[in-house]
């Protein structure tokens, strides 16, 4: 097809380039040719700084849901357009035994779960939490990813932080801190980043303070209405999986891929037993840190109270003078296992509990598809075992039993990453259980947006017959053709175990074709074990199809990362 | 002459199967759905299932964004109702592994297995088939599962009769590889002849069915069949058959052309050639008249009194090259189960054990489910099922006797089956709700407890020991053969039922319409007064059909 001087120039182009790098290539020119237009993402830049006194950086980030990547990337290209030079890796493919070696440092870090580092750092933030080599040489900053609406706001950032200090590193800019709105503060803190590597001035800076503790724009709240809750599970299932449909009167502005965030309140039988086993009077006053009110209403609507963490669990020994093993456990079970001498204690004992985390559910809706006053969640209800005791997650429980009518406040919580492409692109989606709720709300705006792009979705569950969750849903965009190709797995309904993984095995082929003619790639739903296996599974597709080695394939799914064609948002 | 009429459509899905294949593979591998594509849905009762949905579960159902709960149900080729212990004990795996659990003997001698999901089928089908048991033809317009009167006691020539429901079975099963392909993955072969001079590639127009009689017990209910055989038993020997033609029970609520229908004798026969002959030629004739543009008048019944039965006889010697002997003399006495421990004429044992409605589970009074299986572990039985929906325990060696009458005890079988009052012992229900898509009302759900009800009005009158037969459908296609009961009961829409009366105790007089749509109080209240009438004013051993058609039915 390629006349013969342009075969000739291409062969030139690609002689020395690695397996991997040409299967890379395929999937971007498939998009040039479906887009008609060139893009930049993944395309690393190697041009020769063009100052030559421009020093060597390296910036490090630690990501779960892509905001750190994303400065990252956008401080490595800033600095080298005024020809720094960079190195730019995520943490958990960074050598930490290379720190010693390194000079300027630059590390951008979230916090996730309970005030922990985001998987991709765990590994270097154990490292440097082991190791007694010293870093007398480092000069670093670190930008803080975090949520003001957590009790443990950054705290990974201050973590890594404090022990770079520790190890004689020193802190060129002072640790930024950045709530959910991190646009301007990251801004800042790049432009100082880079105005010190120009000036080339490596002693101590007085940090510009630019620390946002307080200052936060705190992020919109809604009012919504519980409009229905169904649970999709049908009767026989081990599952509860709840189909909620929240109205509010103003216009929600979300896209689909973001999560709605909840903080649930805590069980009115759990505040009542606490209140009755301190003996404290409901209606006291009592001021904590953080917010002032009635008992009653601080232990329902605001204070943690539910599988407290291993300092409180300390704190609450020191003060009662217990002697408590370190387990995690809810304060009801600590006041009946080791009871308060004194009902005055139970002042310091409210002063301990943390405020109740925030909840993320996946946003199941479209704005385009089901209106922008109206948003749609998936979710399960958390279930698992204390001492033989089943036991209900708290916001999922809580969430389940709103009946239609009772408010509810939420907020949004955007994830820039998890976007669908522009619209002629093709899209897999791989949601295994509420996984499938971010790509209910894909398929709803392709459908609604009449998008080209073919859609194909891995789903699975215990049992085709009762968790088959959305069924007949999918089965319209399947009719109407806006699920291009649907492939399932249900565990428990033949002898031998089958889960997305192996669909993902016996589609092999056509998906590696998909791939390679430029489809993106989505996983989404719960870590454990699922997306672990799924990665598994198409290292194993791109080694048997894309006939890679090993090696190859993880470089691939590496680059597939890097370009955001494989984007998680898994929990 | 008329017009040609418009063929139904389940005529051009027939034709246009490739030997029943359809796209049945394909069904099977779609995955978003449990159901199969629409013509599919019709193949697949050729190959002995239906695929239902719960009915009881729909609504909820489409709340939850699921479809509704989609299955099959499952009816095997048993001819003459026959398994053997080991079969017995796959089919209780297979049933615990794949379907609800129920194991349902059918008004057919067969057993059907409900609440299988699509992807239970071919693991289902499988399992079957490595104990030799198929669903080919269990359902559909070809020849139907052929029973046989099951008891052995019956006649010494009932091994011999028995097995010409194996031969007629054998002989009309339709040539397609199909089920061996689709279901046990067998190769398709396209050189492979597969020529079917019986149905062609049509089929028949409906469904047809064949049953064997052994007088004096008419317990198949011979003439409700579109062929019914009655044995001629002299000294012993057999001498051939009585043939009987163009009985059929299914009806539709309001519409005046169908009608239930007893067979006509035509005939006798007394070689097995001829007998297979005629019940070969009997097909083809109803394969060639039959009316395939109208499925409720399509049955042989219907083409039998279109043709005339002097005219169908005549055609049927023609195409069999031979005449039709005169009818030989026959007498029926009983149409029932004879419960409890029998000697067969062999001197092996069999035992009748009383099954409701044909339900084989285990519940909180009696575990006959799990006592079954017991047994079948024993290996010492065959297993026999009755056209009345239960089961004999069959050709037991005595000196298995005391084991398998142990086992019995044991699960307090013995006295399940005794306790059992004369009327609901020779009662039965058809499936209806929740699985029949046909069903307008409850049938072997409901009348379990109606006759509870209905026992104390005939203590009341002193009449407990009256073995009248009670039958209930939940519709008018009459599969528990209501029609050919003392009392029918004829679902007509939810809680209510026509009330029949009048028919015979033999199956050779059919019931007529008494009442209509009466709901539980009402029903009672009309069989209280029927009964007092009865017990004052029947002659001797009257029965209560013969009764009531005496005094309520010939009258008008
Ligand atoms: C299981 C059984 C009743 C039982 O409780 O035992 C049964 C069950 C059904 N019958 Fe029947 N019939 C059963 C014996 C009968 C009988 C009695 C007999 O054959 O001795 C009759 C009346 C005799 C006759 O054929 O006329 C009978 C006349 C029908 C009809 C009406 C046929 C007609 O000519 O109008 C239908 C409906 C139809 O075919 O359109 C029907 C249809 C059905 C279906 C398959 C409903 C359907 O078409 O979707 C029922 C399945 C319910 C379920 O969920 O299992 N069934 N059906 C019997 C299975 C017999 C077997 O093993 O093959
Ligand atoms: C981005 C994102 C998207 C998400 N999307 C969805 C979604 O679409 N649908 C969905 O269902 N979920 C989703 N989740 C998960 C969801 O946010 C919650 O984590 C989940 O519902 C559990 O919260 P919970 O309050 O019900 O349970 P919690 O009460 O927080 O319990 C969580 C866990 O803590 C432990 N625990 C709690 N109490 C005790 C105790 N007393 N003793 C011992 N252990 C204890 C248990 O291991 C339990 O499993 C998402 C999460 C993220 C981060
Ligand atoms: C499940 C979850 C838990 C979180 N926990 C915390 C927390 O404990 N403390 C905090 O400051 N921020 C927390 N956050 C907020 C994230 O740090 C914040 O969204 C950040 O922008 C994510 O950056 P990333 O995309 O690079 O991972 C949490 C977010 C999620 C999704
Ligand atoms: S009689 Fe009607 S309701 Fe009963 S099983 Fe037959 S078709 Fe269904």
């Amino acid at each position: 097809m390629l006349a013969e001087g342009k075969l000739k120039q291409l062969t030139q182009l690609i002689d020395g380039f690695s397996k991997e790098e040409l299967i890379w290539m395929n999937g971007y020119l498939a998009g040039i040719a479906a887009n008609g237009t060139r893009q930049d993402a993944g395309v690393i830049h190697t041009n020769e700084p063009k100052i030559a006194r421009a020093k060597k950086i390296t910036v490090l980030y630690g990501t779960e849901t892509g905001n750190s990547k994303r400065i990252a990337t956008t401080l490595a290209s800033e600095g080298k357009k005024l020809g720094i030079r960079v190195k730019l890796n995520s943490l958990d493919q960074y050598r930490p035994e290379d720190l010693i070696a390194e000079e300027f440092l630059f590390l951008i870090v979230s916090t996730h779960g309970d005030g922990e580092p985001p998987a991709s750092a765990r590994s270097f933030y154990n490292y440097i939490h082991q190791t007694d080599t010293s870093l007398p040489d480092l000069k670093y900053s670190v930008l803080a990813l975090g949520d003001l609406s957590y009790p443990q706001f950054c705290q990974t950032g201050i973590d890594i932080d404090e022990r770079l200090q520790t190890l004689g590193a020193k802190a060129i800019i002072g640790l930024q801190k950045c709530d959910v709105d991190f646009d301007e503060e990251a801004k800042q803190w790049i432009h100082s980043v880079v105005n010190i590597k120009q000036t080339e001035s490596s002693g101590p800076i007085t940090k510009k303070d630019i620390n946002l503790n307080g200052k936060s724009k705190t992020k919109k709240i809604y009012e919504g209405t519980i409009r229905s809750t169904i649970n999709l599970n049908d009767k026989g299932s081990n599952k509860q999986t709840y189909h909620l449909e929240i109205t509010s009167a103003e216009q929600i502005v979300y896209e689909p891929g973001d999560a709605m965030g909840i903080i649930p309140s805590n069980r009115k039988s759990m505040v009542d037993l606490i209140i009755s086993l301190t003996g404290i009077d409901k209606d006291l006053i009592i001021e904590t840190s953080k917010v002032t009110g009635r008992v009653e209403e601080l232990l329902r609507n605001h204070l943690n109270i539910c599988h407290l963490n291993i300092p409180t669990i300390r704190k609450y020994a020191s003060i009662t003078e217990h002697t408590i093993p370190d387990i995690r456990m809810d304060l009801v079970d600590l006041l009946l296992e080791y009871p308060l001498a004194d009902k005055s204690l139970f002042g310091q004992v409210i002063n301990l509990l943390a405020p109740i985390a925030p909840r993320l559910y996946s946003i199941s809706s479209s704005p385009a598809a089901h209106g922008d006053s109206e948003i749609h969640l998936t979710v399960s209800r958390h279930s698992f075992h204390v001492n033989e005791d089943q036991r209900f997650g708290l916001c999922s429980d809580f969430l389940g039993e709103l009946a239609a009518g009772t408010s509810l406040q939420f907020y949004i919580h955007k994830n820039r990453s998890f976007r669908l492409p522009e619209s002629q692109l093709d899209v897999i989606m791989i949601g295994p259980g509420t996984g499938i709720a971010p790509f209910r709300a894909f398929l709803s705006e392709r459908d609604a947006m009449g998008a080209s792009g073919r859609n194909w979705l891995f789903f699975g569950d215990q049992h085709f017959s009762t968790d088959f969750l959305y069924q007949s849903e999918l089965q319209n965009f399947s009719h109407t053709g806006v699920l291009s190709k649907i492939s399932l797995a249900f565990s428990r309904d033949q002898p031998e175990k089958k889960y997305v993984q192996h669909k993902i095995l016996e589609q092999g082929n056509e998906l590696f074709q998909w791939i390679n003619s430029g489809a993106y790639l989505y996983i989404c739903g719960t870590k454990d074990p699922n997306s672990i296996d799924i990665e598994n599974a198409l290292l194993k597709v791109f080694e048997d199809h894309g006939k890679l080695s090993r090696e190859e394939s993880k470089n691939f799914l590496v680059m597939l990362e890097n370009e955001n064609r494989l984007i998680k948002d898994v929990y | 002459m008329t017009t040609p009429k418009k063929l139904s459509p389940v005529e051009r899905i027939k034709t246009e199967s490739h030997g029943l294949r359809g796209t049945l593979k394909e069904s099977l591998l779609d995955e978003i759905t449990g159901s199969l594509r629409e013509d599919d849905q019709s193949l697949i009762k050729l190959h002995g299932m239906y695929q239902q949905d719960d009915r009881d579960r729909r609504e909820e159902r489409t709340a939850k964004k699921l479809e509704w709960l989609y299955s099959y149900m499952v009816r095997l080729r048993l001819p003459g109702g026959f398994m053997t212990s080991a079969q017995w004990q796959s089919l209780h795996h297979i049933a615990g592994e794949h379907s609800t659990g129920v194991i349902k003997i059918t008004t057919r001698q067969t057993i059907q297995l409900h609440g299988i999901i699509k992807s239970h089928l071919k693991p289902t089908l499988k399992a079957f088939d490595l104990q030799g048991l198929d669903s080919i033809a269990a359902c559909g317009d070809v020849n139907r599962n052929v029973i046989c009167s099951a008891h052995p006691n019956q006649s010494p020539a009932h091994k011999e009769i028995f097995q010409y429901a194996e031969k007629i079975s054998l002989m009309t099963l339709p040539k397609t590889r199909a089920y061996y392909e689709i279901w046990l993955d067998e190769e398709q072969l396209a050189d492979r002849n597969e020529d079917d001079p019986l149905y062609q590639d049509r089929y028949l127009p409906r469904k047809f069915k064949i049953a064997i009689a052994i007088p004096p017990n008419n317990d198949v209910d011979v003439f409700t069949n579109d062929i019914g055989l009655i044995a001629v038993v002299e000294n012993n020997q057999l001498k051939g058959f009585n043939i009987a033609v163009g009985g059929g029970l299914g009806t539709t609520h309001g519409n005046e052309q169908t009608y239930p229908r007893l067979g006509t004798l035509i005939g006798s026969l007394d070689t097995e050639e001829k007998i297979l002959k005629a019940v070969y030629e009997v097909i083809t004739i109803q394969r060639d008249y039959g009316d395939r543009s109208d499925r409720k008048l399509a049955r042989l019944k219907y083409t039998l009194d279109r043709i005339g039965v002097d005219a169908f006889k005549k055609e049927l010697e023609h195409r069999c090259g031979f005449t039709l002997d005169t009818v030989r003399p026959f007498e029926f006495t009983d149409r029932k189960d004879f419960y409890g421990w029998q000697p067969g004429p062999d001197g092996k044992w069999h035992y009748t054990l009383f099954v409701e409605n044909g339900r084989v589970l285990d519940d909180e009074n009696v575990k006959l489910k799990t006592a079954l299986y017991e047994i079948a572990k024993t290996d010492k039985v065959n297993f026999r099922f009755t056209g009345n929906q239960n089961v004999i325990l069959s050709d037991i060696d005595d000196s298995d006797k005391d084991t398998i009458d142990l086992l019995l005890e044991q699960y307090a079988l013995i006295q399940h089956t005794s306790q059992a009052g004369p009327v609901r012992k020779n009662a039965m229900a058809c499936v209806a709700f929740n699985t029949c898509p046909l069903a307008l009302a409850e049938a072997q759900r409901y009348l379990p407890s109606l006759i509870s009800k209905i026992e104390p009005l005939l203590a009341k009158y002193n009449l407990q020991e009256e073995e009248i037969s009670v039958r209930m459908t939940g519709c008018p296609n009459g599969c528990a053969r209501p029609y050919a009961a003392e009392i029918g009961f004829v679902g007509t829409a939810y809680g209510r039922y026509n009330l029949h009366i009048g028919g015979d105790k033999l199956g050779e007089r059919l019931n007529t319409k008494f009442k209509e749509s009466l709901d539980e109080s009402q029903i009672l209240e009309t069989l209280n007064e029927l009964f007092a009438i009865f017990k004052n004013e029947k002659s001797g051993n009257e029965t209560f059909g013969d009764f009531s058609h005496r005094k309520w039915i010939s009258k008008n």
